[in-house]
């Protein structure tokens, strides 16, 4: 793709049947809130389906990704029926293989394989935007945070989390969610995770060399916050 | 869940809807229909109805249908209705969440506990109306 790429739809199935459905779900929610918020939208499948003009026409005028749960590829089916070839497809149960059996269908009965195999198919729909968008995908700051942030059709601003870093906001995309998945993961909230937490961070936030102590600072304290709030 | 081999009493089919907390309320309180009543109850993929899938089409067709839906677009309500399946009852999210006015559910990824306070208001609606549809066939196959 030649020219610069606005926004990406990715468009998940609803795969209400088997675990890899809400593995599918979580995973597009992840891109949308934390990973590459300010790239892509999701479009509703059913009512993609069911003929909604405007979600056809943005799926036309624009690359989308399908992710789907299984072989059975509803999504990608769905949306080449009404607007034409997706630009990537990716298959859940292919790209988690038997780390699926660990995941459920039910997030309040999500744990750590769930967790894990959301992250995996998040980082792999991560991959295919920026393949498809180029340089263009990576988070760029923003001055107004959370304008034309994660959002679907009819869906608000994703989550962000806002730090003083030498004594000016800044807001990071996603940093709840970041937090979340550390603390799942077992990261402590004392100096111990410093170098994990500022080392996740800028996988999703560009930091400079010069700054990286102040955030290292600002991000220990507001994920011992975190973790005492939880 | 899902075996296209068996035969339930209903089908529950949520919209699933990707972009609000709606929809995930709406995916949530299938599943938990199907823990409360996993004899009665079964649900489908609605994309893979909607994608005109012969076998599911023919369940839903053979099946009464419960439908949970987010918002009023209702999609999953119209898609039952146009691959030919009888709806027995559908179920509003947003009427339920106008009982708690002004609380926070959480949003599309994960619910609060008021969201999955919904959910289960929800699932206890769609299991009545799930005993309420096997009465009524018991009564015309009895």
């Amino acid at each position: 793709m030649g020219e610069a790429v606005s926004k990406v739809g990715v468009i998940s199935c609803s795969g209400e049947e088997i675990p890899e459905g809400t593995v599918a779900r979580q995973a597009v929610r992840r891109v949308l809130e934390a990973l590459r918020p300010q790239q892509t939208v999701t479009l509703c499948l059913p009512l993609f389906l069911a003929g909604e003009e405007g979600e056809r026409r943005f799926a036309r005028e624009h690359p989308t990704i399908t992710v789907d749960g299984c072989s059975k590829l509803c999504a990608k089916r769905g949306t080449e029926k009404h607007s034409g070839p997706v630009s990537a497809s990716l298959v859940v149960a292919e790209i988690l293989g038997d780390r699926a059996k660990g995941c459920h269908r039910s997030t309040r009965d999500a744990g750590k394989a769930d967790e894990e195999a959301v992250w995996l198919v998040a980082e792999r729909i991560a991959a295919e935007v920026d393949a498809l968008a180029g340089s263009q995908a990576r988070e760029e700051p923003s001055e107004t945070p959370t304008a034309g942030a994660a959002c679907c059709a009819c869906g608000g601003p994703s989550r962000t989390g806002e730090l003083t870093i030498e004594g000016k906001p800044v807001v990071i995309a996603g940093l709840p969610l970041i937090f979340q998945q550390l603390e799942r993961k077992g990261l402590p909230p004392d100096g111990d995770g410093e170098d994990t937490l500022l080392k996740t961070v800028k996988i999703y936030h560009a930091i400079d060399a010069g700054e990286e102590a102040a955030y290292r600072t600002a991000l220990a304290a507001a994920y011992r916050a975190h973790c005492r709030r939880t | 869940m899902g075996d296209n081999s068996k035969t339930q009493d209903v089908l529950v089919i949520p919209c699933s809807g990707v972009g609000k907390v709606h929809g995930l309320m709406s995916r949530e309180a299938v599943f938990r229909v199907a823990e409360n009543a996993a004899n009665h109850a079964d649900t489908v993929c609605l994309a893979l109805l909607v994608t005109g899938d012969a076998e599911t089409q023919e369940k839903v067709r053979r099946t009464p249908c419960i439908t949970l839906d987010g918002c009023p677009k209702l999609c999953a309500f119209k898609n039952v209705e146009l691959s030919g399946g009888k709806i027995a009852k559908g179920i509003r999210v947003y009427d339920a969440m106008k009982r708690h006015r002004g609380a926070d559910f959480g949003n599309a990824t994960a619910l609060s506990e008021a969201g999955w306070a919904v959910v289960e208001e929800l699932a206890a609606e769609a299991v009545q109306a799930a005993k309420e549809s096997s009465s009524v066939q018991g009564n015309r196959h009895g």
